[in-house]
């Protein structure tokens, strides 16, 4: 797009310029002479050629179909700012080892025979039909196995009442009912060998080293128990070193339940997992993650970045931590059968809404936690009798409004971690039991002690604020009881509570009211975060108005982290972007963008420009923050930098109010 | 009534037994004098105060709502530790929920406080028709564990508030000398004026 080649009437900053480049300059993976086909045509011919003792590394690799889809190829990158040309980050992409491999494919082919009649012998009739030849993987050939993942997955995101729940957590808006929290139920009656079960665009599963289910998004764990069998099996391999990761984890894809995953590990392991960063072919991914006795995998075909498949294994593994402290491991040093689920029990909803989070809540990718827009001196107020209690010996204090900060507070020394805050608030507000009274209860809190449990006392003030005061010691729930009678009294008194309401109402920053006019910015402060005018008046109307225009130069949406302060802020959803399926889209590209921007060791200045059919989307890192913004897809390339320091600018102006700054000594 | 001001005990009270057996489900129609269909499961454990007058006196239970789940039972002592009364909870449509209930009482005649008042509840009365646990069984183990029995139905709010009124009257007042621990009843006469719920 000849519109894209230049900027350089605008600088985004003193600091930093945009030296653009075009950079249509052939991307195109399949020239990649490193890339390798894990098309399981291609993954089947590899295993014929090793099974005839060829050298796999000279046969001609080329990458999987996705990358070709129309939206890749209208990616626009343009340049790093210190002037290197922009490079595609090609993430699919994994590179051959020079050494021979002929050893290790003695071993993998002696492996897959001794085991392919065993591992599968769980599985379904349907598998079995699929694979008329006994040794499994010989059959698969063709595409019957495509058919029933290709087209139609199941993607829970997109069902309404997920939607519903992205609505109601991405907005600001009057709370509803707070059934909207309860994500929706798994499906029990589902097991491997059920078609809807199969067709699931995303699965989680935990399980443990001997095999033994643990956890599954989809379906009752102990219908599963075939399944984690087969998983088990895979895992061991890569333990055992046919995959020698050394962070324990190893992608791959063209998967279909569950011979093409193996044959696709096989796949790797010619490979050699160190060097194997990531493989994908056809449409799914699989991310182990291993964690002692304790394994998480994830097989998806959502396209999210293997980076971030990673991070919400890390996470759900953090959850669980959260729940049982890392000291279960000790159940499986006595019992390497030991059974896991009942510690678990009743805990499934904390899971499937962290699960539901990863498609809506950018803390899961940006580690960083959001605050609840509010006056400085009402976050202070609130911040000050937080304080009080954490001098009177509780460890930390939090108070929050869905999952969103107003105020938090450590005793001395000790910090909190922003995936802390994260998975603290998502275990309360999953778990119903904590709205019909207050509770107490032994929590862990991973990043910062996975050993012991700390102790909760969890009290909502109305339906969607709630204070969480964490404390070490067990006795304390009386005293913790007192400390909230106080804290209530004070955020009663000093109109936290109606302020924290009003902020829900009116919202957060919106695109609209960002005024490109450098003078009028810092002006007026209203307590709607923007210009005070209209819009502020009757956002109803005024949107309407703005319909399909969204802010200035075409600016959708934006999102703001601040990296000192672990924090960040997104706008307010504009009405180029009201519909559900398009914001979760757009969060995905900002995943996708989070991940290209962070994979590489670029330095810490970084920019980058995309255009593609839906949207401009423009990135910029500093070391001190990182902003991310979605642009019409027309928008003027010139201005869409203009208007990223435009909202930079309003950022700092309205700091104060959007984040909560150095209230107490943290040092995260 | 005269003697509210010398007459007001507080009662520390725990719930235990199975997951699912209605341990939340009876509290919430003690205290709140509801009902859910779909009772979520209990984390940690919640926390609810009701007053109860009996016999010229009152009674504030300070109720402990365990979760029941295996990862908690080796945090149970915390809530059952210094307890005055307990109330055992199954589910009479199932028998694993009434071996789960054996084993909390054994584990409450080990550890508990010795004159701990214990009451029996076996709920879900309502669902006769898939009944696995017999009145007839549990009251025998009852007597001869010095448990009192009595079956309700959180559903129907069948004998929900007796029980808590039959323990209320079980238990040992005004007599902190012969509990020389202190812990069993606390008389904190400052606090009695005070409404029934603390927590709504
Ligand atoms: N039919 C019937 N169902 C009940 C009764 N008490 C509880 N339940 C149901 O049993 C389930 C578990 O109840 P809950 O109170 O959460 O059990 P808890 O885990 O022991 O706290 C819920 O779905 C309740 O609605 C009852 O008396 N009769
Ligand atoms: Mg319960």
């Amino acid at each position: 797009m000849p519109s894209d080649t230049n900027s350089s009437s605008s600088s985004l900053s003193s600091d930093s310029e945009f030296h653009s480049q075009n950079s249509n300059q052939d991307l195109n993976p399949n020239l990649n002479p490193d890339s390798i086909d894990l098309s399981l045509d291609a993954i089947e011919n590899q295993l014929v050629s090793i099974s005839m003792s060829s050298h796999p590394e000279t046969a001609p690799f080329d990458l999987e179909e996705d990358q070709s889809e129309p939206t890749e190829q209208l990616t626009t990158m343009i340049a790093q700012m210190n002037g290197e040309i922009g490079e595609e980050v090609v993430v699919d992409e994994i590179e051959e080892e020079e050494e021979d491999k002929s050893t290790m494919k003695a071993e993998t082919s002696r492996l897959f025979k001794e085991s392919s009649s065993e591992v599968w012998r769980n599985n379904s009739e349907e598998e079995e039909a699929m694979s008329p030849s006994s040794s499994g993987y010989a059959g698969e050939r063709g595409s019957s196995g495509d058919a029933a993942t290709v087209g139609n997955e199941i993607d829970d995101d997109d069902d309404d009442d997920a939607e519903d729940e992205i609505d109601e957590a991405w907005n600001y808006g009057v709370s509803e009912s707070q059934e909207q929290w309860a994500p929706q139920k798994r499906n029990l009656d589902e097991d491997d060998t059920s078609i809807s079960w199969r067709k699931r665009k995303k699965h989680f599963f935990i399980l443990s080293h001997s095999g033994k289910p643990i956890y599954s998004r989809y379906g009752d764990e102990h219908k599963l128990a075939g399944f984690s069998a087969t998983l088990q099996a895979i895992i061991s391999f890569v333990e055992n070193g046919y995959i020698a990761c050394s962070s324990s984890f190893v992608i791959i894809s063209s998967f279909c339940f569950p011979i093409r995953l193996y044959i696709c590990l096989l796949h790797c392991f010619l490979f050699r997992g160190d060097r194997v960063k990531l493989v994908r072919a056809g449409k799914h991914q699989v991310v182990f993650l291993v964690k002692g006795p304790i394994y998480l995998v994830c097989i998806s075909c959502t396209e999210e970045p293997y980076e971030s498949l990673r991070g919400q294994l890390e996470l759900l593994y953090g959850q669980m931590i959260l729940i049982l402290t890392k000291s279960v491991n000790r159940c499986f040093e006595k019992d390497p059968k030991f059974d896991m689920t009942h510690l678990l029990g009743g805990t499934d909803v904390v899971f499937s809404s962290l699960i539901h989070s990863f498609s809506w809540n950018p803390s899961t990718f940006l580690h960083a936690y959001t605050c609840l827009p509010l006056a400085y001196a009402t976050r202070q107020a609130a911040g000050l009798i937080l304080q009080d209690t954490a001098d009177s010996g509780v460890l930390f204090a939090i108070l929050m409004c869905r999952h969103k900060v107003i105020s938090l507070v450590s005793a001395q020394k000790a910090s909190l971690h922003p995936d802390d805050v994260l998975l603290l608030s998502n275990f309360v507000m999953s778990s119903e039991s904590f709205r019909t009274s207050e509770s107490f209860s032994p929590i862990c809190l991973p990043r910062y002690n996975p050993m012991a449990f700390l102790y909760a006392y969890v009290h909502y003030f109305n339906v969607d604020t709630y204070l969480l005061l964490l404390t070490t010691s067990s006795d304390a729930f009386f005293h913790l009881k007192d400390c909230r009678i106080r804290i209530e009294s004070v955020l009663l008194k000093s109109n936290v509570l109606s302020e924290v309401q009003r902020s829900m109402v009116d919202g957060g920053m919106r695109v609209e009211d960002l005024s490109i006019e450098p003078a009028s910015i810092m002006g007026t402060m209203s307590s709607h975060l923007g210009q005070a005018g209209p819009a502020a008046d009757s956002p109803g109307r005024i949107r309407e108005a703005f319909f399909g225009i969204g802010g200035p130069a075409g600016l959708w949406h934006f999102m703001y982290r601040s990296i000192n302060l672990d924090q960040y802020v997104s706008s307010e959803f504009s009405s180029p972007i009201n519909s559900l399926r398009q914001q979760k889209r757009l969060y995905r590209a900002y995943q996708k963008f989070f991940s290209s921007m962070h994979d590489k060791g670029n330095g810490p200045h970084k920019t980058q420009f995309r255009r593609d059919e839906n949207y401009v989307l423009l990135c910029w890192v500093t070391e001190e923050f990182e902003l991310y913004a979605a642009f019409d897809p027309l928008a003027e390339k010139a201005l869409a930098i203009k208007t990223c320091n435009r909202v930079r600018q309003w950022v700092k102006a309205v700091e104060n109010d959007i984040f909560l700054l150095g209230a107490s000594p943290f040092s995260w | 009534m005269a003697n509210m001001g010398h007459n007001n005990l507080n009662a520390k009270l725990v719930l235990l037994g199975d997951m699912g057996a209605g341990k939340s489900s009876l509290v919430i129609r003690f205290v709140k004098g509801q009902f859910l269909e779909f009772q979520e499961s209990t984390i940690g454990a919640a926390f609810f105060s009701q007053t109860v007058a009996v016999n010229n006196a009152t009674v504030k239970f300070e109720i402990w709502d365990t979760a029941g789940q295996e990862r908690y039972h080796s945090l149970a002592p915390m809530y059952y530790r210094g307890a005055a009364a307990a109330i055992i909870v199954y589910d009479i449509s199932s028998t694993d929920s009434f071996a789960r209930a054996k084993k909390w009482v054994q584990e409450l005649q080990k550890q508990g406080n010795p004159n701990m008042v214990m009451a029996l509840a076996g709920n879900k009365a309502d669902l006769e028709d898939k009944r696995k646990v017999t009145a007839e069984e549990a009251r025998v183990y009852a007597e001869e564990n010095g448990l009192f029995f009595v079956e309700t139905s959180a559903k129907t709010a069948v004998n929900v508030n007796e029980i808590f009124y039959e323990i209320a009257k079980r238990l040992p007042r005004a007599q902190p000398t012969q509990n020389p621990a202190g812990m069993v009843l606390v008389d904190r006469p400052a606090e009695g004026s005070r409404t029934a719920s603390c927590c709504s």
